[in-house]
């Protein structure tokens, strides 16, 4: 059988009308985070920081603050979806269709990367009120964008399948991703950690990500973006098999 | 000629051990009305769901028309409408896009599967309703718009899962009628259901479910013939004690 393309087209009308029930959670909220992250850490605080790498420290933690939004918001959006529509159980519409199950995973892949795309294009019009905006590369920033927002897009439909209550489905995010996030160069360079602790910055996959994402904005880098590349593309193809194979042995899909 | 259903030897055992269908086989022909009957925990609802795809069968085979429905689940998926017991809806949905999104999952162009809502609005009486979210509809409208997403597609072999529980009497009426000329029209229905009368009425064939497997099967002409009718029947088969009135 070929690609059911209506189907798949209309995964991504349901879920992108399940988001705009709760525009202001979804977009909102990450605006005003970001905000208060730029003005805060990017005006008030950077302004008594001298430059790095030549840059603005506004500048400098943008990209920061960008990537861990894009990464809260596909991480929610997959996570969300896949244990809500289990816990209301109509998960099975899907179930009992002719949908394969790369047409599953890759309608709710495509509705994270727009609500990215979308969290990301307001926090840049933010960024600009306060001259911080810049974008050295454009198709390595898309790169990113897309990139980062498929892997944890991804990994929240691991968690979506996994989690049997709400807290389950928020314990990654707290004690994982927004810790790694912060420790992973968002606020600093590697050389600013101490030498015993460098090593943990280049052992955190978000460290490649916001490293990535700075330099296709701003041109610094801690560290050879060929290498954050290749683990992005690599967590990506990974993710896709793991999550392609849990929906085919029906893992928290099927009884 | 080939079954519309043809389960071989299902076999279910969920993660925490129980047995949900021990050995079950049947098969049913095409433009048959089959009932399926069984006390609560027999295996009914787990057997739909292994043919359905909401559930993974443990051992057995399942074909729909021919078309393994495992091996070729999408081509056998096509085959088949379910309206399931449960009601598992996206509850802050209207109705009309509950039954509208199905029609796209089943890959009806728009075109197509607007005429298709349209028409099934009209028929279970849900146009006032369509704009109405499921949570808040009535129980009985709630499971007009199961029946309505069950047929969206069209399907050549509809299961039913206890599909007038909560119905009020003019609605099961309504029903009947539209399901007896949808069988007239060739169209295989497997129905479950708790209401004995509606099975006499509707089905030509039946089998009776417990403990997991089928305990007695055969027509219905041949059930309601025997002493004290399809209830004395099936109260049976299925190990129940008979009371005054059944006997």
């Amino acid at each position: 059988m070929g690609v059911n393309w209506i189907g798949l087209w209309t995964i991504i009308r349901r879920e992108w009308s399940r988001l705009m029930r709760v525009p202001v959670q979804a977009f909102v909220a990450p605006w005003i985070s970001a905000t208060l992250f730029i003005f805060v850490f990017g005006f008030v605080v950077g302004r008594r920081i001298s430059l790095i790498g030549g840059h603005r420290y506004i500048e400098f933690v943008l990209p920061g603050i960008l990537m861990v939004n894009i990464v809260n918001a596909a991480f929610l959006q997959s996570s969300s979806q896949i244990y809500f529509s289990r816990f209301l159980r109509y998960i099975e519409e899907a179930l009992v269709a002719p949908l394969s199950y790369a047409e599953m995973i890759a309608g709710v892949i495509a509705v994270v990367v727009a609500r990215s795309v979308i969290t990301g294009i307001g926090i840049l019009v933010i960024a600009t009120a306060f001259g911080a905006t810049s974008i050295a590369s454009l198709p390595e920033f898309l790169f990113w964008i897309a990139a980062v927002a498929m892997v944890f897009g991804l990994l929240g439909i691991v968690i979506g399948l996994w989690a049997n209550n709400f807290e389950q489905l928020n314990i990654l995010n707290v004690f994982i991703i927004t810790p790694l996030s912060f420790v992973g160069g968002m606020f600093n360079t590697v050389a600013m950690l101490p030498g015993w602790l460098r090593w943990l910055a280049y052992a955190n996959p978000l460290f490649y990500f916001i490293n990535g994402l700075r330099h296709a904005m701003i041109g610094y880098t801690d560290a050879n973006e060929f290498i954050g590349i290749g683990v992005a593309v690599a967590l990506a193809v990974v993710m896709s098999l793991a999550v392609w194979r849990l929906y085919a042995i029906g893992y928290g899909l099927r009884e | 000629m080939t079954p519309a259903l043809s389960v071989s030897h299902l076999r279910k055992v969920y993660k925490s051990g129980t047995v949900g269908v021990s050995d079950l086989s049947l098969a049913i022909a095409p433009g048959d009305f089959f009932g399926f009957l069984g006390p609560n925990g027999a295996g009914k609802s787990t057997t739909i769901h292994c043919v359905t795809g909401i559930a993974n069968p443990t051992s057995g085979t399942i074909e729909i028309f021919g078309v393994d429905a495992v091996k070729r689940y999408r081509e056998a998926r096509r085959l088949v409408g379910l309206s399931p017991q449960e009601f598992n809806v996206d509850t802050f949905a209207v109705a009309r896009d509950i039954v509208d999104w199905m029609g796209g999952y089943f890959g009806m162009n728009a075109g197509a599967r607007r005429a298709r809502v349209d028409m099934l609005l009209e028929k279970f009486d849900l146009v006032r309703h369509a704009k109405k979210k499921f949570r808040e509809l009535s129980g009985g409208l709630k499971r007009r718009v199961m029946l309505a997403r069950a047929m969206v597609n069209d399907p050549p072999l509809l299961i039913l899962d206890e599909p007038t529980a909560g119905v009020d009497v003019e609605l099961r009426r309504d029903l009947w009628r539209y399901l007896t000329e949808l069988n007239a029209e060739g169209k295989t229905i497997l129905l479950t259901s708790h209401y004995l009368e509606e099975v006499e009425r509707l089905c030509r064939n039946i089998a009776i479910v417990a403990n997991g497997c089928i305990v007695r099967r055969g027509s219905k002409d041949e059930l309601v013939q025997e002493p004290g009718g399809l209830e004395a029947a099936y109260l049976r088969a299925t190990g129940a004690e008979c009371d005054h009135v059944a006997a």
